[in-house]
């Protein structure tokens, strides 16, 4: 949480208007959730594979993934730890290195300032120096540890954008300086080294590194794992706010899916390497399919509406030395039967959904069939209670 | 605060097992400049039940958990375990205090030494707090009540081999070693994935009625307060500023920082009004948001008055007392009558709480 004050419209203009860029959301504050990634994705990856070589053999933590992020859209990636969110994401911007082996797949970016759409996984290393963060930038997980202990914020910042942007000296300044007024922290604090900053404003200092080049997506490794739910809460808003004016594409990182629920567009599940279900965040809420996503909908307590029985999933994710044939989440699946072990499970449209784009990799369970719990704890009905007080509550929260 | 005997929501649960009386901590932070890390904190913990103690990070709930260990001096109030007063003044002292009071700490990765085994962390324990044991046989008993199990397949691990959910297990167990009446749990779940926190709070729901612990559960996650715990105390500023049974409060929070706790929390059923794509939200945020210096804006009135929407000229001359609105439930708040009306007509007596 920051000290802010109403931040300076007039810098947050400069910075819009220093890229030439359309305060494109102006117009449009609502930025329909669409279904699908449309027909030119920013980022598209198909069939994506990465191993982990060791001596006792390959550890397949990415196993053919397509996942597409359309331009302006906020995708979530959802899953454990362990099950390759992260080797996916970095293994797509080629941010691994060995043992980490990308063994298939392609990686298509297509961007507006890049004349045609280029291929990661096959650039030089000079043309991927362009990419990195002046296209592609990210905000990574720990900020403690990501920020630099010994480096005044503001170094680190001037860092960034001379690295990646042609500007004079006086102008990276200002750019600093504007990018701290983006994230709601006082300019004061371009003087602090990291500790002297609050989780909160750290986490912030990350997302404005991220912007600093203007970037055409922002990957967002887990940015508010470590805060408090206030904190979070604020950095959330802000996060949404900022693409809304700036207009960036968002491949959110959790394995909180209450959070992505709120926040993302569409939201694809992840277990052991392999997407379970994809679908948009309506979808995954109130018409799970998967066995694996209703168990994480039902993970977490939740502050409204009754109380209901929490299950869990019981059991913990597998060993990926040795996978087993057919789907991964038979051990701890509460309705596998012996077809699920025998063939590959395939993500494929959900048979009651009107969606197509809303697959699941479960083909026996349907969205409305007995789950071991229900699931879609979020029916009008569960809001009902105590609406008044909630209501205040909220506008105090916002 | 106010002097009157505060009735625990879980007061039918079992006999009283410790008491904070009036605890309060201040931290010199140079130049003559003193934190209130605590201030003026009272609760019960009896066997076999919960209590909560919800607040964000820097509220002093931290420093009130390692308070009751004995891990720190109290600058003021006292610590009572059954009813006697906590002596960790000297050793053995301590060390009896200890095989009765037990913390488990937040961060698994940090808490196990890295280059000792599972048996070694279990072993220790028992070694210190059961003299007459049978040492290896206990150990085993411990890893099976933690549900890592087969236990024998666990003893020669060590902490990097474990998953961050099986690291608190064993973490839970090396509390348990010590057979304590009270477990001080900080935090024990928020650093796990949230598919593996309901399993971990289920466990130390099962440890609670089987040993019938009166446990203390930190958290700033005020949802899962509301499963696991019977009372939630709410803490800022080294303050409690709302206390009441779990399903009554977050239902109906009284405080203002209590709303703003619920608010926060991810609320998925929530889908259209939430995070996406309103620019009212964050426009309002700016004024929720305000200043984490909480130490500084305490020095005077209510320490939540400049970021509270209701805060008014009393708000930031005088600090409000706890002010009890049920039985069960007490608020520090002046302006509850606008902040929380419905609470106040809701309970019993409410009408004359406002004033103390």
């Amino acid at each position: 949480m920051s000290a802010d004050r109403a931040t300076p419209r007039e810098t947050r203009r400069a910075i819009d208007r220093a890229t030439h860029r359309a305060v494109r959301t102006a117009s449009d504050p609502a930025a329909s959730p669409s279904t699908g990634p449309g027909p030119d994705p920013v980022l598209d990856i198909r069939d994506l594979s990465v191993v982990y070589r060791t001596p006792a053999g390959d550890v397949r933590a990415v196993d053919r993934v397509n996942l597409a992020l359309g331009a302006g859209e906020v995708v979530g990636l959802a899953g454990e730890s362990g099950s390759g969110k992260s080797t996916l994401v970095y293994g797509a911007c080629r941010l691994l290195r060995a043992p980490a082996l990308v063994t298939q797949g392609s990686v298509t970016y297509r961007g507006r300032r890049v004349q045609q759409p280029a291929e990661l996984l096959k650039m030089r290393p000079d043309e991927l120096q362009r990419l990195r963060w002046r296209e592609i930038a990210i905000v990574f997980q720990s900020a403690m540890n990501a920020l630099n202990p010994v480096l005044r914020v503001r170094d680190q910042l001037l860092d960034v954008i001379h690295a990646h942007l042609k500007m004079p000296r006086s102008e990276a300044r200002e750019r600093a300086g504007s990018l701290l007024d983006l994230v709601g922290i006082p300019r004061s604090r371009l003087r602090s080294y990291p500790h002297e900053l609050s989780g909160g404003m750290r986490q912030r200092v990350m997302i404005a590194m991220a912007l600093a080049t203007e970037p055409e997506i922002v990957i967002m490794d887990e940015p508010t794992t470590a805060l408090d739910v206030v904190v979070q809460r604020d950095i959330l808003a802000q996060i949404v706010e900022l693409k809304e004016r700036l207009g960036f594409s968002i491949l959110f990182i959790t394995h909180d899916l209450s959070l992505l629920l709120e926040l993302a567009d569409r939201i694809a599940v992840m277990y052991a390497g392999q997407l379970l279900e994809v679908g948009t965040a309506d979808e995954i809420h109130h018409e799970p399919s998967h066995p694996y996503t209703k168990g994480l909908l039902n993970s977490f307590p939740s502050l409204r509406g009754p109380r209901r029985e929490l299950a869990g999933i019981p059991g913990s994710p597998p060993d990926l030395h040795n996978p087993s044939p057919g789907c991964p989440f038979v051990p701890r699946c509460a309705h596998a039967t012996d077809a699920c072990t025998e063939v590959d499970m395939l993500l494929l449209p959900v048979a009651t959904s009107g969606d197509p784009e809303h697959v699941t990799a479960c083909p026996f369970v349907l969205p409305d069939a007995p789950a071991p719990r229900a699931a879609a704890a979020g029916t009008p009905a569960s809001g009902a209670s105590g609406p008044g007080e909630l209501r205040t509550a909220g506008e105090l929260g916002s | 605060m106010s002097e009157q005997v505060l009735t625990s929501a879980a007061a039918e649960r079992g006999p009283l097992a410790m008491e904070a009386i009036s605890v309060s901590k201040d931290f010199r932070i140079g130049r003559g400049e003193i934190l209130h890390a605590v201030r003026d904190v009272s609760f019960n913990l009896y066997r076999g039940a919960v209590v909560a103690l919800v607040g964000e990070s820097g509220s002093g709930k931290s420093t009130a958990a390692r308070l009751l260990a004995g891990q720190e001096r109290l600058t003021s109030g006292t610590i009572r375990l059954d009813g006697k007063p906590a002596k960790v003044s000297n050793r053995r002292d301590f060390r009896r205090y200890k095989s009765e009071v037990q913390l488990v700490f937040q961060d698994p990765f940090a808490s196990l030494n890295p280059v000792h085994t599972v048996r070694y962390h279990l072993e220790r324990p028992v070694k210190l707090h059961q003299k007459a044991a049978n040492v290896s046989q206990e150990v085993v008993a411990l890893l099976e009540q933690v549900r890592l199990t087969p236990a024998k397949h666990f003893l020669p691990k060590y902490p990097h081999e474990l998953s961050g959910g099986q690291r608190q297990r064993v973490s839970f167990a090396r509390a348990l070693a010590a057979r304590p009446r009270v477990l001080l749990a900080d935090e024990p779940v928020s650093m796990l994935d949230v598919s593996i926190r309901l399993e971990m709070l289920s466990l130390l729901d099962d440890l609670r009625q089987r040993f019938r612990l009166a446990m203390l559960y930190i958290t700033h996650d005020i949802a899962s307060a509301r499963y696991f715990a019977d009372e939630i105390l709410v803490m800022y500023a080294g303050q409690i500023v709302e206390r009441g049974p779990a399903e009554e409060l977050t239902q109906h929070p009284a405080h203002p920082y209590t709303q703003l706790l619920v608010a926060s929390a991810p609320d998925p059923d929530n889908l259209g009004s939430a995070l996406r794509g309103s620019a009212r939200r964050a426009r309002g945020s700016q004024a929720a948001r305000g200043s984490l210096k909480a130490e500084s804006a305490a020095k005077q009135g209510c320490p939540f008055s400049f970021r509270c929407p209701f805060a008014d000229d009393r708000c930031r001359r005088d600090d409000p007392a706890l002010i009890q609105l049920s039985p069960t439930r007490a608020a520090a708040c002046w302006r509850l009558d606008i902040a929380a009306p419905e609470v106040l007509s809701g309970l019993p007596g409410g009408g004359g709480a406002t004033t103390s």
